[in-house]
């Protein structure tokens, strides 16, 4: 279970010193086999929730419980050292988190479909299929819970299916918190949403409710 | 299809932050050599060569040492030293702002990416100094006096270095342009270092204020272990303890307070 009771976050503007309050006083509880999606536009603070969530950054007030191995955030090139290959971040992830060094390797190879780009540098990919990258080296660990930022939306529809495979197949054990501006991804992958506006989050039991009120934004 | 998920070893928080260091050593030896099949070779030339150019020009324009010291070993054994010195404390020094990625990680502590650097950079050069030193002996018939404080001094060199670089990573987290004052600090602080200068040439008020400098005391230290009774020498083994002892126990808590004003979102 995660658990974020009051959660406040700000940061400082560089150029005025100015702080700017981000989250102000999320309250959320998600479980085990949750499929949680977070609805919110541009700048709402959806990348900035999910890092609190991973646990790489601390709130300024409040508390997060976490009963549950989280993943990183999956998005952007989080956690990636681009000037290497995706292969080489593979075995450098396993050694981190302490998974077999070739069966990762060959995992994330097969998962991710990148054939020969494999082996070449991450910052000559295109950005779909640096996402591929990522999702392969976080399914890669037996987390209970992922953080994805985004990262589903640059795949191609295979791609998605077998995302959803993967997810399906651990259900049992894992639960994903998917982050999204586009509330077709939350349908495709969620069963339960919620909407992150004015630094605060509301959680709608359906998703279709969601969906009309984030579009009634 | 990938049915087949690798399953985490369980491991102990030994054995995990083992793990954690052991990934970011190789990485880091990747980025800085792997980029080439030669490229792992640069680990050890790179301070050879320095240590040799230096020692070169010394052995060409010196007027020669007390008691038949040979001036290139002389040289070479104070130089690479102290380039592991300098190598440890401007690596560690970047060591933040260089690796903000990896700290997405959650096992990443700022600590083992000091750590780490401290590990290959130490690694790297004493092989170079392990060849010097084998060198000397086999071709010269120069092997250390007490073989044991070389290394000892050796190893109080890194812990200096990485004392003083961890703390300055921590600064730049608060004061940016601290990043900026880290090179000219290690080649200023070379004439203090005694690297090169036996502090039995100079004025005993001289020595005296050199010898503060716990690094003046480690290279005096390390020519002791080399040459033995041919050089007169003054350190104090304590004295550079203590100075590790305070050096790292400044830096972790620097470190500790720089890691919640760290944030990935830049």
């Amino acid at each position: 279970m995660i658990e974020m009771l009051d959660v406040w976050k700000g940061f400082h503007s560089h150029k005025s010193g100015a702080q700017h309050v981000i989250l102000r006083g999320v309250h959320g509880r998600i479980r085990r086999g949750d499929q949680v999606g977070i609805l919110g536009r541009n700048g709402s603070g959806k990348s900035t929730l999910l890092r609190l969530l991973s646990g790489v950054e601390n709130p300024d007030r409040g508390v997060i419980r976490r009963e549950m191995s989280i993943s990183w955030p999956i998005g952007g090139a989080y956690g990636l050292q681009t000037i290497t290959s995706g292969a080489s971040n593979a075995r450098f992830i396993a050694r981190l988190y302490g998974t077999p060094v070739q069966q990762t390797q060959d995992f994330v190879e097969e998962f991710s479909e990148l054939g020969r780009y494999f082996f070449e540098p991450v910052n000559t990919y295109s950005s779909g299929m640096v996402s591929r990258l990522l999702m392969g080296l976080s399914f890669a660990v037996d987390f209970d819970c992922y953080l994805v930022d985004e990262a589903l939306s640059t795949g191609d529809a295979r791609f998605a299916a077998k995302c959803q495979h993967m997810l399906q197949m651990r259900r049992q054990n894992a639960a994903m918190i998917l982050v999204s501006h586009n509330a077709m991804h939350v349908r495709q992958y969620c069963d339960t949403a919620a909407i992150l506006r004015n630094g605060m989050l509301e959680f709608y039991e359906d998703v279709d409710e969601a969906i009309a009120a984030y579009q009634g934004l | 299809m990938s049915d087949h998920v690798p399953r985490r070893a369980r491991r102990g928080a030994l054995s995990a932050q083992l793990g954690v260091l052991h990934a970011l050593v190789l990485r880091e030896m990747q980025l800085r050599f792997g980029q080439s099949k030669v490229g792992y070779l640069w680990l050890v030339a790179e301070p050879m060569m320095l240590g040799f150019g230096v020692s070169l020009i010394h052995w060409m324009t010196d007027r020669g040492l007390p008691n038949n010291i040979p001036v290139f070993l002389f040289y070479a054994l104070g130089y690479a030293p102290f380039y592991m010195f300098r190598g440890i404390l401007t690596r560690n020094a970047g060591a933040i702002t260089h690796s903000m990625p990896l700290l997405y990680h959650r096992s990443v502590k700022l600590h083992d990416l000091t750590m780490a650097r401290t590990l290959l950079e130490a690694a790297a050069c004493s092989v170079v100094i392990g060849l010097l030193v084998v060198g000397g002996g086999l071709f010269g018939g120069y092997w250390p006096a007490h073989p044991g404080l070389f290394v000892v001094s050796l190893v109080f060199s890194a812990l200096i270095g990485h004392g003083v670089g961890t703390l300055l990573a921590a600064l730049i987290v608060f004061v940016e342009p601290v990043e900026r004052l880290v090179h000219p600090l290690t080649y200023l602080m070379m004439p203090f270092s005694a690297a090169f200068l036996m502090l039995a040439s100079v004025t005993p008020a001289t020595r005296d204020a050199l010898l503060y400098n716990p690094l003046a005391n480690v290279h005096e230290a390390m020519r002791h272990a080399q040459w033995g009774d041919k050089v007169v020498s003054y350190f104090s083994l304590p004295y550079v303890m203590l100075w590790i002892l305070i050096l790292n126990v400044l830096a972790m808590a620097a470190m500790r307070a720089a890691r919640p004003r760290l944030s990935m979102a830049r």
